[in-house]
């Protein structure tokens, strides 16, 4: 029975295998390229006197106020940035195809017609995503802990295992959206809008609380600051944080589901 | 359980346009069902019904006794479905497809795979995606099959097949039968629901037209015939030809032997014994036209002309 336990997640993983292998090169490679950087940019006098001529609210909507220290630098320019942006298209392109994209091409209906629940079809492609992404996650940690020493990061493993968590928790949140906007509407074009734009709004909106203490509340809004506000690569994990991403996926799936399960399909 | 399918007042409305209108049917377990019709007739909204791929707007369905609705993932499991519209993408090999589809159907019987495979004459070993359209039929077809479901829901299953391949598909219907498997399905082809179905409906703009057994439907069929004949003349061809019932659009030609057209509505027997006293040099018979059939059946005026193929004509 064990060999037939899962099939739509184990079809999904699958079918992806060669896409999972190009972004885990995509991700090693961007962490590669900058984490070495960080004893000639970080650590250099001579660029934190050019962050301090810059507009501060450049550097604070840019989030270069920290970094200075190897866990400011890693968190600025990989968690922050490119890392996020990273997997948040690879978790919007997955979200996306788990129902929107297979029903527009049509093979959502050949499953569903076989003896699948629309439950266990959602469910298990979200499980197959946070498998997925939660290896791209775990894959950034382990290149930032192999190379902590040779760039003089000083970042704790455990510390790097959280910053893994927090992105997976952030971009988690752009594919269960995706599933869940498929779920609602099946169509391509909204779950990708939906996925990308949650990440641009969380972002957008910490950029603008980052500017002075009458924007501050807006912090509370966004989810990148819920993933990244106790700098856990120099802090730890935030366990209050990943338990509202984490919950407000739950809830975007929730909502999907129940859509998804009385709504006819597109076809 | 007498009843495969059973359905009451099905209907289906997309914002103003009705796919499906009332739609009350039942299909005898054990049985071949078909259902013809022109394209949008609401052949796939009601098999997608069926399936509870989409949801009535009004009436029911009990498909093997159960709702589609709540007899859900179970229900299927003894259902084979080709759907109308079949797109199967993937750099999987057909093999593995269908293993994946074996692994959420009912069990599949270790063998079953590859015979069906090797009887519809379909490489299993190539990638999904370079199939071409009469292969990825094929493999709807093997998906269809190969759990010997209870009941077979096959939406224009021969579309693309080469007439060989069909042929082959005729006798796995039959074969299903016998095994006491019900078949509902869909086809444009009158020829072929003739030689599979026992019971037909046929459905027009999402109503059911006339629902009858096949034999029935058989004797509307209009067929037309061209024959060639040699030593004799026009005019005692057109003599013996005017006495035959059923036969219009008469025309006697003289050129290379005797050359005759006509339109033959419903048994070709008369005509073929007809013919039979003279020499005949050549014969094609026509496939029974089902958009004209159908047409008969919506008592269209007899002298409907040959190029009206829109049922918009008749009304």
């Amino acid at each position: 029975m064990s060999g037939e336990a899962l099939p739509l997640f184990r079809r999904a993983l699958g079918d992806s295998w060669r896409s999972l292998v190009a972004w885990s090169l995509g991700v090693g490679a961007a962490i590669a390229l900058y984490v070495p950087l960080f004893p000639s940019l970080g650590g250099n006098p001579d660029v934190q006197e050019l962050l301090d001529s810059l507009p501060p609210e450049l550097v604070n909507a840019i989030g270069y106020d920290q970094i200075t220290t190897g866990a400011g630098y890693t968190q600025s320019t990989f968690y922050g940035l490119i890392g996020l942006m990273l997997l948040t298209i690879a978790a919007t392109a997955w979200g996306t195809a788990a129902i929107a994209g297979d029903e527009e091409t049509g093979s959502l209906e050949l499953t569903l017609a076989h003896g699948v629940s629309r439950t266990q079809v959602v469910l298990e492609r979200t499980a197959a995503l946070a498998v997925r992404l939660g290896w791209l996650a775990l894959l950034s940690a382990l290149v930032v802990i192999a190379l902590t020493d040779s760039a003089g990061l000083g970042i704790e493993p455990q510390n790097a295992l959280a910053a893994a968590a927090a992105i997976f928790a952030l971009t988690f949140l752009s594919g269960t959206l995706a599933i869940a906007v498929g779920g609602v509407t099946g169509r391509r074009v909204y779950a990708t809008a939906a996925g990308a734009g949650i990440a641009v709004v969380a972002y957008a909106l910490n950029a603008v609380a980052n500017q002075g203490e009458n924007v501050d509340w807006l912090h509370a809004w966004s989810p990148y600051h819920w993933a990244y506000a106790n700098s856990p690569l120099a802090e730890g994990a935030d366990w209050g944080g990943l338990g509202l991403l984490l919950g407000l996926s739950a809830v975007f799936l929730a909502i999907g589901l129940a859509a998804f399960s009385r709504r006819d399909l597109v076809t | 359980m007498d009843h495969a399918i059973e359905t009451s007042g099905l209907t289906k409305h997309y914002g103003r346009v009705t796919a499906l209108a009332d739609v009350s049917l039942h299909v005898d377990t054990g049985s071949v069902f078909g259902v013809i019709g022109p394209n949008g007739a609401g052949k796939t909204t009601m098999m997608r019904l069926l399936l509870d791929i989409i949801r009535p707007s009004a009436g029911s369905a009990r498909v093997l006794g159960r709702s589609p609705r709540e007899g859900a993932q179970r229900l299927r499991r003894n259902i084979g479905f080709v759907p109308g519209d079949l797109r199967l993408e993937g750099r999987v090999t057909g093999r593995q497809l269908l293993r994946h589809y074996a692994r959420i159907s009912g069990p599949v019987a270790p063998r079953a795979i590859d015979t069906l495979a090797e009887r519809l004459g379909l490489d299993l070993g190539k990638q999904v995606r370079t199939l071409s359209k009469g292969n990825k039929q094929k493999l709807g077809l093997v998906q269809a099959f190969m759990h010997d479901p209870a009941l077979l829901v096959l939406d224009e299953p021969t579309s693309g097949l080469d007439p060989l391949v069909q042929q082959e598909f005729l006798t796995m219907v039959r074969e299903a039968k016998q095994n006491g498997q019900t078949v509902f399905l869909s086809s444009h082809v009158l020829s072929e629901i003739q030689q599979a179905a026992d019971s037909v409906a046929i459905l027009r703009e999402g109503r059911i037209v006339t629902i009858s057994d096949v034999d029935s439907l058989r004797l509307t069929a209009v067929r037309r015939v061209r024959v060639g004949i040699t030593g004799s003349s026009p005019d005692a061809v057109r003599r013996v030809l005017e006495e035959v019932p059923h036969l219009s659009e008469l025309t006697v030609g003289d050129g290379d032997g005797v050359r005759v057209t006509a339109r033959v509505e419903g048994e070709i027997d008369p005509f073929v014994k007809a013919i039979g006293v003279f020499r005949v040099s050549d014969l094609a018979v026509e496939e029974p036209d089902l958009e004209e059939s159908v047409l008969r059946l919506y008592g269209a005026p007899k002298t409907h002309h040959s190029g009206g193929r829109e049922p918009n004509d008749v009304r």
